[in-house]
């Protein structure tokens, strides 16, 4: 669903993602972990087409966000970092917005609102103004405009921003139902993120893959006994030849 | 997977009308706005009415450019200066529609704001219309030309709060821009112009080519002749254009 060739993004003289290559399957969780300032945020916002690869190729399904951005769009759920959304807007109205932009009938629209706002929890807030909202709801809705067209990839910038135990632990559960006939990735600096809910790892630091793969392959080829992520993570960004994590 | 459509041209750019103009009523200072442009332009016409014995609207359509310098900036200083500073900009733009879509959509919002508020001075109308026979060809002619003039100041005052992420840079910038194309066309700043270099000619020459004024004013003596549609007309694409083109470079 997701096919990430050889891309490159350079602001002026920075490299914010240096020759990545990756893809992402149906029905696959991957997590997108690094440090901050990694280049995920990056990669991500060029997934979404709101950035264009200065190098490379991106295909979301059939679709080349260079080619034919509209239809990449169509295909994704995209939730940016520190969701971005209208304070001034009632979060029902938002979600009516975003589903009519999808192309969705006001019947159709009515009905994908309603089966969201279940999904994500966010009838207590359905009425409110989204500036009401606290940092929590705030995530939660973003995360239901995301979901609201029930797209074929979904790409999740620091979904669990803001987030309490509990609702972290909500999440999760809920990615995993996601999952479905859905290719996901999410990116996070929080470690126990991706240990509990990705099928795969894809680890990222000063714009280049360090290394993509299941943990246990992972650690298989690092010739590492079976251990934590932030274990690993540490060893790949050493080897990479950089000192400071 | 939901079936999704893609939105047809018209129905992408009114579902962001929608949306922006919703945001104009929702918000507390829209109403203020009105109420003080109304009560400005509207004592333009009182003062000729009152001390001058003027039955017609001249004075309130002589009145409005300068208001605008003003009142335009301020409708369109958040428009997209907004979006870059709160990063709802890339929710949009990430959405399945157009740069275009969403230009068009913000402003004919705007427009059409602009167009209630100015809608809000037709009791003047009513008035005059009630003392006596007025010029009801010369009437509409103006307010087709204070519609064109409102609409030609949001699209450049659009094009300015794209380039900004700080409201008041967006605010202070489009107000030149607006002053400029005013004051050129005042005929006291064409003569001092042309008094300071009488061989140029260059107040006379910047109210031909570059003031909004000469082709407002064709609408405000009631002639709508097509050299000002056009001028109005061309220079708000160009504006919509440098908008898109503002906003296409974001990607790069």
């Amino acid at each position: 669903m997701i096919r990430v060739e050889h891309v490159t993004r350079t602001y002026g003289q920075l490299v914010a993602v240096d020759d990545v290559s990756f893809s992402v399957d149906r029905n696959e969780i991957v997590g997108f972990v690094g440090p901050n300032g990694a280049g995920k945020s990056t990669m991500l916002k060029m997934l979404s087409t709101y950035l264009a690869p200065t190098r490379g190729t991106i295909c979301i399904g059939e679709s080349n966000v260079e080619q034919d951005p509209v239809a990449v769009r169509e295909q994704i759920g995209y939730l940016p970092g520190d969701t971005p959304l209208y304070g001034d807007m009632v979060v029902g109205d938002w979600l009516r917005f975003v589903a009519g932009a999808h192309g969705l009938t006001d019947a159709a629209a009515e009905t994908a609102v309603n089966t969201v706002v279940e999904t994500c929890d966010v009838t207590p807030v359905l009425a409110k103004r989204i500036r009401e909202c606290s940092t929590g709801f705030r995530q939660r809705v973003g995360l239901a405009s995301a979901l609201v067209h029930d797209p074929a990839v979904l790409l999740l910038d620091e979904p669990t921003h803001g987030f309490d135990p509990l609702q972290v632990m909500a999440f999760r559960d809920l990615l995993r139902q996601l999952k479905t006939d859905r290719a996901v990735l999410f990116s996070t600096h929080i470690i126990a993120d991706v240990e509990a809910v990705s099928d795969r790892v894809l680890m990222i630091d000063n714009g280049r893959l360090l290394a993509d793969g299941t943990v246990s392959e992972l650690c298989a080829e690092a010739q590492l006994p079976e251990t934590s992520l932030e274990n690993l993570f540490a060893h790949l960004v050493a080897t990479a030849g950089v000192d400071d994590v | 997977m939901s079936e999704t459509n893609r939105l047809k041209w018209v129905d992408a750019c009114s579902l962001v009308a929608r949306r922006e103009l919703r945001a104009y009523f929702d918000s507390p200072i829209a109403y203020i706005y009105a109420a003080v442009f109304l009560a400005l332009s509207g004592s333009a016409f009182m003062n000729a009415f009152f001390l001058e014995a003027i039955v017609d609207m001249s004075a309130w359509f002589e009145r409005l450019p300068y208001l605008l310098i003003v009142f335009a900036p301020a409708m369109t200083m958040r428009s997209w200066a907004e979006e870059h500073a709160q990063g709802t900009i890339e929710v949009l733009l990430t959405l399945p529609l157009r740069v275009t879509h969403v230009i068009v959509g913000k402003y004919l919002a705007a427009v059409s704001f602009f167009a209630i508020v100015i809608a809000g001075s037709l009791p003047i109308v009513a008035m005059l219309l009630r003392l006596g026979p007025a010029d009801v060809g010369t009437i509409v002619a103006g307010y087709l030309g204070a519609l064109f003039l409102g609409a030609f100041f949001l699209a450049f005052g659009q094009f300015v709060s794209s380039l900004t992420h700080n409201q008041i840079v967006a605010f202070v910038l489009a107000a030149l821009l607006a002053s400029v194309f005013v004051f050129t066309g005042h005929h006291e700043v064409v003569e001092i112009l042309d008094g300071l270099a009488p061989g140029w000619q260059l107040g006379s020459w910047l109210s031909g080519s570059v003031s909004v004024i000469p082709h407002y004013n064709s609408f405000v003596r009631g002639i709508v002749g097509f050299g000002p549609i056009l001028y109005f007309v061309s220079m708000i694409g160009f504006f919509l254009w440098l908008t898109q083109i503002g906003l296409r470079r974001i990607r790069l």
